[in-house]
């Protein structure tokens, strides 16, 4: 259970071993993501595998991050399961955030700053 | 602090009185268990018992027991007097709730001591329950503002109406009390009428007050305010504004910010009532199901875009389609095909379009009803996770 990170390829992993990204959690996701961004670390990869339900909180935690890396970073989002990727059709996250199949696809892709 | 003294031999009785009596307490005295229950009953100050183990009528084990069965509000601390000195008193004194233990014959200096730790163990117990009673009252006071928070939320709500031949009507579940969810309609001029509907991320007071703030924006008709019509120099010195152009003037007003992470989907839509046109713009929002009842077809109305609020400077797209008479347009919210059943099965789309392609010549109220209880006998609790809101509108001809 809980947020975990790692450094790959320049960037910042972020592994999110919940099931449900939702309301309870979106306030604490948020400030684990702000404390990386906070020591410096702005090219961020959400690994979202272990994900089976996000909701409209949890997605407001992701764009929270990204609005707090602003220009000088990134967030990627990765290996998300079908309901999180329904949910990202319907929002058209893909016009907002990279979207990667998986994991070692996003750490492939270039750094953008 | 009062205190009683339940011990059968009377010249022990009188002897632990007096010396408690010296130490300052008021003391009252009981021959057995049935005794002492009365006077608990009888003087609710009394806050500290001590009492002997061995007793005719009641012995101490069981009128400890009947002090924890839960007949008192208050507190009573319970000190066991006993002769034995094996390890089984102390176990069965504490498994029915003693909370002290004080061997025959008694040392004055220990009795001294544990009253003492009584006493201090009971003005815990009585600031905790003041605090609860502070608590309880500030919970009271704060569901009934919810409560009336809700009851104005209700009444932004438009009524069930028909515009200019166009008809709307709708159902609204709020998740607890106060929800995010939002929608209206009203006439734009003599020939649009707009409605729109909207989902606030989150639940509870954040997302309804900002609903209200965007339902009064929405809402507002004055020519002069209104952020649905643009200004012209010349007659007739107004232009009904694009869906796509409301929904991106929303997004540059409220964007989120990492503190409050509100942002919105929405539907804004305006209907040009005398040929059935419509425009509508989609924003991170279900589909609207366009129901046509002459064909019997169920069309998904689509067109895709971000929620608002979420990055700047961004664009949508419309839809344009045009509504023969009867034609419907089913507007919701997310809450519908995520309604979980117990066995957190979701409703889904495909549940939702047979229920409304099942209810499409029936009038609208009762199409809208059949949806509603297909969905509650799918959720089968009294309670949604999230707000429920269907808003749908008729094309009754202009």
């Amino acid at each position: 259970m809980g947020f975990s990170n790692r450094q790959e390829a320049e960037k910042t992993v972020v592994e999110v071993d919940e099931s449900r990204l939702d309301a309870s959690l979106a306030t604490p996701f948020r400030d684990y993501i702000f404390d990386l961004i906070g020591q410096g670390q702005k090219n961020l990869v959400v690994d979202l595998s272990k994900v089976d339900f996000m909701d409209s909180s949890g997605l407001g935690a992701i764009v929270a991050a990204l609005k707090q890396v602003g220009g000088d970073g990134a967030v990627e989002l990765a290996n998300p399961q079908k309901a999180v990727h329904d949910l990202f059709d319907l929002t058209c996250m893909d016009k907002i955030f990279t979207i990667h199949g998986s994991v070692s696809d996003a750490l492939a892709s270039p750094k953008k700053a | 602090m009062d205190v009683l003294i339940v011990e059968d031999a009377r010249d022990q009785r009188k002897l632990l009185s007096a010396v408690v009596r010296r130490l300052g307490h008021t003391v009252h005295q009981a021959e057995d268990g049935v005794q002492a229950l009365e006077l608990l009953c009888k003087h609710p100050a009394i806050s500290l018992v001590i009492s002997d183990w061995m007793m005719p009528n009641m012995d101490g084990i069981r009128l400890c027991e009947a002090i924890r069965d839960g007949r008192f509000a208050r507190y009573i601390y319970f000190i066991l007097l006993t002769g034995k000195t094996d390890r089984d008193a102390t176990v069965k004194g504490l498994s029915v709730g003693a909370d002290d233990f004080l061997r025959k014959p008694v040392d004055y200096q220990e009795l001294e001591a544990r009253l003492k730790s009584g006493t201090r163990v009971i003005s815990l117990e009585q600031s905790l329950e003041q605090k609860n009673e502070e608590l309880s009252k500030t919970l009271a006071s704060v569901e009934s503002d919810l409560e009336s928070a809700a009851k104005t939320q209700e009444s932004l709500l438009a009524p069930p109406a028909v515009i200019q031949g166009v008809g709307f009507d709708w159902r609204f579940q709020p998740s607890q009390i106060l929800g995010g969810d939002m929608f209206g309609y009203h006439a734009l001029d003599d020939e649009h009428v707009m409605f729109y509907q909207l989902d606030v991320a989150g639940h509870g007071i954040p997302s309804a007050l900002f609903s209200f703030t965007l339902n009064n924006l929405l809402m507002d008709v004055d020519a002069n305010t209104s952020m649905l019509r643009e200004q012209l120099s010349k007659p007739p010195y107004y232009q009904v504004r694009t869906s796509e152009d409301v929904v991106a003037s929303l997004n540059q007003r409220f964007q989120t910010n990492a503190e409050s992470m509100l942002y919105f989907t929405m539907i804004y839509g305006v209907i040009h009532s005398p040929t059935g046109k419509v425009r509508m713009t989609h924003a991170g929002h279900p589909e609207t199901l366009w129901i046509r009842p002459s064909d019997g077809e169920l069309q998904p109305v689509k067109d895709t875009g971000v929620p608002v609020g979420m990055m700047p400077g961004m664009k949508w797209n419309y839809s344009e389609l045009t509504l023969k008479k009867g034609d419907r347009l089913f507007m919701y919210s997310d809450g519908i095909t995520e309604c979980e059943n117990p066995k957190a099965e979701q409703y889904g789309d495909e549940r939702l379009r047979n229920a409304l392609h099942g209810g499409r010549h029936l009038p609208m109220k009762e199409m809208i009803d059949g949806v509603w209880s297909e969905l509650s006998d799918w959720r089968d609790c009294k309670t949604f996770d999230d707000d429920v809101t269907c808003l749908v509108l008729e094309y009754q001809g202009g």
